[in-house]
């Protein structure tokens, strides 16, 4: 692992975690200023971009959080069966704009069901659903279509929102390249590797520029620096006002949320993550 | 309008680009018409209609079984279901009429002695009901193999079924075999007119039928609500 990446990671973690941006650029300029005069691995010198970000903000603090706005979506009494097996029992969950929630949970307990129902996908046998603003969605995998190229997804992506081809194609690039991917090959989708394609699926999600984002891990198949990418345009995202709902298992991420839903059986649903911000309205 | 033609033209791209099930699909109709050639050419120009029905029912079978999990989300992104449907639609008739121009041509560089108006006629019949037919079962049947096996089973009925049987109207293609005796046989006016009847009925029961499956199947939720940016 080079330096350039070291240096990549650790500006997408101090920004996840909040720190001031003109702080942020400093730490990072210190850093590379001191790679390059001495030398060495940042892994062996700074140890990994976590732990080093993880450390500064414990130093210098985090910038105050913006207030989160409108509530975008909110779920409540989401129950679903399938047959006698109920999966979702009186889900809740209330998202407001820039805060990001992760729903979480064993597999089978009802996550990827739960969004499809949020994003009116599939009908709950109880609870409604209330979204404020436009919708995007990106399920877990499929999504596209495997003869089209990467630009034709965009343009008819685009044309639902009634955007020419040209600013369709131009705004789908740019949203690839925030997650390392120059889109504007002649290659199908079929042809894509997995963890490519689902940077197509994620693409096409916020190409209409939703108010509410729901993402059913999404970052199957990325490698470790696209999966930074993806946190990082998260937080973008998020700053930018969206209301974004991603499910995940991976619990380690879970500090760069604001919500957590917890949807596995034993526990009561609807819990919030010790710590962090928002929760039930 | 502009999502009409979008999903009709990105339609027509993904199916050219199945080069090699394009190919089997031409051959199919090639096969029925010279498989039966040396016996009776009206039996084979009614086989080559079948087998140009058959070749586009099941694009628009692997058409619509590719695009199922494309739709929803693409309803989610400003398309009413009746722009996927009929621009769907819209791109397998193109497509239909494409492929069916070498097989008007080869009874004609074949000497036929045919109402070649007829033959249009027929072709017509046979593309305007084989892309809402095929569509229609790849709606209701979500695997490809279903689908196919259901679509050999109707033009296995199709090619057997006595076709002055009361019976034989039930069966979707019967417009072009009625219209295909007109243009081989010289038959009176009665046959073309019955033909496209039944050609024109068909496909509009069938595209109202791909309407209300997909009406149904991307509808809007009850338990969704939306309100505008406050």
């Amino acid at each position: 692992m080079n330096a350039d990446y070291w240096l990549r990671a650790l500006t997408a973690e101090l920004h996840q975690r909040r720190v001031a941006p003109d702080a942020a650029r400093h730490v990072v300029a210190e850093a590379a200023t001191h790679l390059r005069e001495g030398g060495g691995d940042p892994w062996v010198v700074f140890g990994p971009p976590q732990q080093y970000a993880g450390a500064i903000v414990e130093s210098i603090g985090t910038a105050p959080p913006p207030r989160p706005g409108p509530v975008r979506l909110h779920a409540d009494g989401i129950t679903k069966r399938y047959g006698r097996r109920t999966v979702l029992r009186d889900a809740s969950l209330t998202v407001r704009a820039g805060q990001i929630a992760a729903v979480v949970g064993a597999n089978g307990c009802g996550k990827s069901t739960f969004l499809r129902i949020c994003a009116g996908l599939m009908s709950p046998d109880a609870g409604e659903v209330t979204v404020s603003g436009r919708l995007g969605y990106c399920p877990q995998s499929g999504g596209t279509a495997d003869f089209l190229l990467a630009d034709e997804h965009f343009v008819l992506i685009g044309a639902g929102q009634g955007v020419a081809r040209g600013p369709a194609r131009r705004a789908g690039r740019v949203a690839a390249r925030q997650l390392g991917w120059e889109a504007g090959g002649d290659t199908q989708a079929r042809h894509l590797s997995g963890g490519t394609r689902q940077k197509l699926n994620l693409t096409m999600s916020t190409l209409s520029e939703p108010d509410v984002l729901l993402l059913d891990e999404p970052y199957q198949g990325f490698d470790q620096g696209t999966y930074v990418n993806f946190w990082d345009q998260l937080g973008r995202l998020r700053d930018a006002g969206t209301a974004i709902v991603v499910v995940t298992h991976l619990l380690n991420q879970l500090d760069r949320v604001d919500i957590v839903l917890d949807l596995t059986p034993t526990q009561p649903s609807g819990w919030v993550a010790p710590g962090v911000r928002g929760g039930r309205p | 309008m502009n999502r009409l033609v979008t999903v009709a033209e990105m339609t027509v791209r993904e199916l050219l680009r199945r080069r090699g099930v394009l190919l089997l699909l031409l051959l199919m109709p090639l096969t029925f018409y010279l498989i039966r050639r040396d016996a009776y050419l009206g039996q084979s120009v009614r086989s080559l209609l079948l087998g140009v029905g058959w070749a586009v029912s099941t694009a628009a079978l692997f058409a619509t079984s590719a695009a199922r999990e494309l739709e929803p989300r693409l309803r989610l992104a400003g398309y009413r279901p009746h722009h996927l449907y009929l621009g769907r639609m819209l791109g397998l008739w193109t497509v239909g009429l494409v492929i069916s121009v070498p097989f008007f041509l080869l009874p004609m560089l074949d000497g036929a002695d045919l109402r070649y108006g007829g033959l249009v006629a027929a072709m017509l019949c046979s593309v305007a009901v084989a892309a809402p037919f095929g569509m229609l079962i790849g709606t209701l049947l979500p695997r490809e193999l279903e689908g196919t096996l259901l679509l050999l089973t109707v033009v296995t009925v199709q090619m057997l079924i006595d076709p002055a049987g009361s019976g034989a109207k039930l069966t979707p293609f019967w417009s072009s075999r009625e219209i295909a005796t007109w243009t081989v046989d010289h038959t009176d006016a009665g046959y073309l007119s019955r033909g496209v009847l039944h050609g024109l009925v068909v496909t509009a029961l069938l595209v109202l039928a791909v309407a209300t499956v997909a009406g149904v199947r991307l509808r809007r939720r009850r338990h969704l609500r939306h309100l505008p940016v406050g």
